[in-house]
This record gives structure tokens, C-alpha cells and sequence, in this order.
């Protein structure tokens, strides 16, 4: 309700709806920054999206020589020829021997444990089956502790126990030699 | 650039001060049929849209108005118009409120109202129906006129008019004239001391009427003797000439230096050029 204007205005104005004004040079000014700014804010954005799309290409480009690789990798080992497998073994043989087989894991049984069988299998792991029998089964934890432990034998598997008397089992694993 | 609008035509222009009158730098002005436009305080004015836009795009076309924002001067007999005493704490739109408002033949919520000062602790104050006036800016709008600011063409000639007194002794009547209103202010010395407006009722007898309105504005003015006495606004030249064949002496308003075939004194919208 009412007109605008100062009690002492020389301009009258009766306008029932807001009044169109000349920009000033200050008005102008602002403009023209405020339109500077969203230059500069599009740019950036238009950057940052430009960034972002480089670097999910080169995630993209990473990931696909990944699995490029491991295609490669699982490519290679189906294609390891018997000669390889071969010459594997061999040189399993020369750096394992039974021998030291044996003792790497006799020197890690208690004396109230003792082995009834041993099997070796030289492919890659070497692994070994033993069948054990133990005095007591304090004697076969310390045997199996002793085993986890060794960096010599990995994958350790023990079988079923028969606790019946004296512990019966069999023991699965793997030899490294260092 | 003014456009007034009032009920016998449409016109407008640029001017500006010069001297003892003014200098038209363009003018034009375009006729209405009668009944298009119908200046009232509480009716739509703006009775046939179509013909007073016509009227205001061939106006707009021989001014070469174009996107050039225009002053809107609307006429005498739209608004109400009074001179306040106004108190020291208080603007004169708060106290036309207090005064005038109330007494207004609709709601106050639809009063738009704005003043012009006339010294301190004086004003005259206008108020006018806001859907009156917005039949003015819709005409305007179709019409592909861009408005600035809105006027009403007897404060625009008043203003004028006061800045020029004259004789700072003597009472001077100034007689701005409508097509369908006039207004008549009294003043001395540069004082606005009367104002009254009235509703026109041309004819052969208005010259003598409007005679002795003037006398009696002159005596509510406290000075009943021989004022000087002024005119502008529509049918100025021929109330001069009527009155001067009658003996009665009066001028015209303001007068112009080189407005070629115009005359200038019928122009009451030129008075928004001096401000």
C-alpha cells in the first residue's frame, strides 16, 4: 500500500509495480564481475571435470593392464611345459633332498613323538604326508606348534586324531627349502 | 521523455527549461475518441485499451520512443489531491494516510499515495486508486512502451509553476487545466496557500465560471483583490483569448522560445520537464 519515495522527494512516482532504473556504472561493475566469477567458476569446473575424466580413464587404463597381466600370468602357468615341470622338480631334488627333508622335520619333533610313515611329493610345493604318533597330546601340540612356526614348513594340515592310548594322526604340508 | 495520457488525447515529448519557458525538443500528440479514456478516482479510466493503445504506439512512433524508458503522466481528475499542514514528526505520506485515506471511496489498502512539498511543513499529497493506475500501466505495457516513473501530470505542472512564483507581493492563481479536471492553487511569495480541484464542465459558460472560481480561490487564499493569474493544460489558449475579449487579464503559464506551431501552454506535461 502507498507510493514510494522520501516525505521530501521531487520524484513522484505512483508505479504499483517496481520501477525499471538506468544502471549505474557501479551496477555495471558488479555485473561485469559477477560474470567474470562464473567465467572463471565454469573454467574450473570445466577443469576439475576434464581431471576427473583423465583420471578415471587412467584407473580404467591400470585396471585393464591388470587383468591383462594376470590373464597373461594365468596364460603362462597352463602353459609351463613338462620339460619345465621337469627341470622343477630336479632342481627340487638337489636343493631338498630326502635327506634333509627328514631332518628339518625330525629336528622339530619332541622326543615322545615319532613318525610311522613319511611320503614326499616333489611338484611345486614339495609336500609331505606323515603319519605320527605321539605320547601324549601335549607332545603333538608342541610337534604341530613347532611346525606352524618353522619357516621351512608352510600349510600345515593335520588329519584326523585318534586319541585312544597314544595320539595317532596324519600331518599335510608343504616344504620350502631356504 | 514524458508521455501524458488525459481524456481528449495522448502526447508527449522531450523538453527542458530555458529561460523564462521552455524549449520542446520534441513534441506529439494523438487524438481519442471520446469515451476511450475516462479520468475517475474509483472506475477502470481506461475504458476502450485497444484504441488508447493504438493511439500511444502512433505516438510512440512519431517521437521515435522506441525501448527508451518514459515517464507515465497521468490526468487531473484520477486522484485525489490536498494541501496538509504537516506536523514535524510525521512524512507527509503518513499523514495523508491519517487525513485522506479514511474519506477515500475505496479500501486503504488500495491507496497509492506520494506528495509534492511545497515548503516546510507543506505538501500537497495525492492519492490515487491502485487499480485505476494499473489500467494506466497494462495500456502502456500493450502498447510496447517501456515506463519508468509515474506522475500525475497537475503536480508535475504545479511543481513547475511554484518554482517560477513571480511577483513575490501579489497573489498568483495558477489554472492547470484537464480534459476532465482542473486544478486551481493560490500562492504568494513562493507559499502555497490554496489548492482546489474541480471537475471540468466545458461549454460556453465555463470562462466565466472558472472567473469566479478563481476569485474564490483567491479569497480563501485571504486575498480577494485582483491576482495575477496563470494558465496551462488543455484549452489554455482559448480560455486566455475568451478572458481577454471578456477584459479579464491572465497569461499563460510558461511560454517557449521556438516550439513552432505549439502552443506550449496547452502542454500541462511540459511542467514534468522542469523538475
Amino acid at each position: 500500500m502507498g507510493g514510494r519515495g522520501g516525505g521530501l522527494s521531487q520524484e513522484r512516482d505512483f508505479s504499483t509495480r517496481p520501477r525499471r532504473r538506468a544502471a549505474r556504472p557501479v551496477d555495471l561493475a558488479l555485473l561485469a564481475l559477477g560474470v567474470a566469477a562464473l567465467l572463471v567458476s565454469l573454467y574450473a569446473t570445466a577443469s576439475a571435470a576434464r581431471s576427473l575424466q583423465r583420471a578415471r580413464a587412467r584407473v580404467d587404463e591400470a585396471r585393464a593392464e591388470t587383468q591383462a597381466a594376470q590373464a597373461r600370468v594365468r596364460e603362462l602357468e597352463a602353459r609351463r611345459e613338462p620339460a619345465q615341470a621337469v627341470a622343477y622338480q630336479a632342481l627340487l631334488t638337489t636343493e631338498a633332498p630326502p635327506p634333509r627333508v627328514l631332518a628339518d622335520l625330525v629336528a622339530l619333533m619332541p622326543g615322545d613323538v615319532r613318525l610311522d610313515a613319511v611320503s614326499l611329493s616333489y611338484a611345486d610345493p614339495l609336500s609331505l604326508r606323515v603319519d605320527v604318533v605321539a605320547r601324549s597330546a601335549s607332545s603333538y601340540d608342541l610337534f604341530l606348534d613347532r611346525l606352524q612356526r618353522s619357516p621351512r614348513f608352510t600349510d600345515v594340515l593335520p588329519g584326523e586324531e585318534n586319541r585312544d592310548g597314544e595320539l595317532r594322526t596324519s600331518i599335510q604340508m608343504a616344504y620350502r627349502p631356504l | 521523455m514524458f508521455v501524458a495520457l488525459d481524456a481528449a488525447s495522448v502526447s508527449g515529448g522531450t523538453g527542458a527549461r530555458s529561460g523564462g519557458g521552455f524549449r520542446l525538443a520534441s513534441h506529439a500528440r494523438v487524438s481519442l475518441g471520446e469515451g476511450a479514456l475516462v479520468p475517475a478516482p474509483f472506475a477502470p479510466n481506461v475504458v476502450r485499451p485497444g484504441e488508447v493503445a493504438d493511439a500511444l504506439r502512433a505516438l510512440a512512433r512519431s517521437l521515435r520512443i522506441g525501448d527508451a524508458p518514459v515517464c507515465l503522466l497521468l490526468p487531473d481528475g484520477m486522484a485525489r489531491l490536498a494541501l496538509l499542514e504537516v506536523p514535524a514528526d510525521v512524512t507527509p505520506q503518513e499523514y495523508a494516510r491519517f487525513r485522506i485515506v479514511p474519506g477515500l471511496p475505496y479500501p486503504a489498502a488500495e491507496a497509492v499515495i506520494d506528495v509534492l512539498p511545497v515548503g516546510p511543513g507543506r505538501a500537497v499529497v495525492a492519492a490515487a486508486r491502485r487499480g485505476v493506475i494499473e489500467g494506466y500501466e497494462a495500456v502502456a505495457d500493450q502498447a510496447g512502451i517501456v515506463q519508468d516513473r509515474l506522475d500525475l501530470t497537475p503536480l508535475a505542472a504545479l511543481s513547475a509553476l511554484l518554482r517560477e512564483p513571480g511577483d513575490a507581493v501579489g497573489l498568483t492563481v495558477d489554472v492547470i487545466l484537464g480534459d476532465a479536471a482542473l486544478c486551481l492553487a493560490a500562492h504568494q511569495g513562493g507559499r502555497l496557500r490554496t489548492l482546489r480541484n474541480r471537475r471540468r464542465d466545458p461549454g460556453p459558460d465555463e470562462p466565466g465560471r472558472l472567473a469566479e472560481e478563481i476569485q474564490r480561490t483567491a479569497a480563501l487564499a485571504g486575498d480577494g483583490a485582483a491576482p495575477r493569474v496563470r494558465v496551462v493544460g488543455a484549452g489554455a489558449r482559448d480560455l486566455l483569448a475568451r478572458w481577454r475579449v471578456a477584459g479579464g487579464t491572465a497569461e499563460p503559464g510558461w511560454r517557449s522560445e521556438d516550439a513552432a506551431g505549439v502552443e506550449i501552454s496547452e502542454l500541462a506535461w511540459v511542467g514534468g520537464a522542469g523538475a
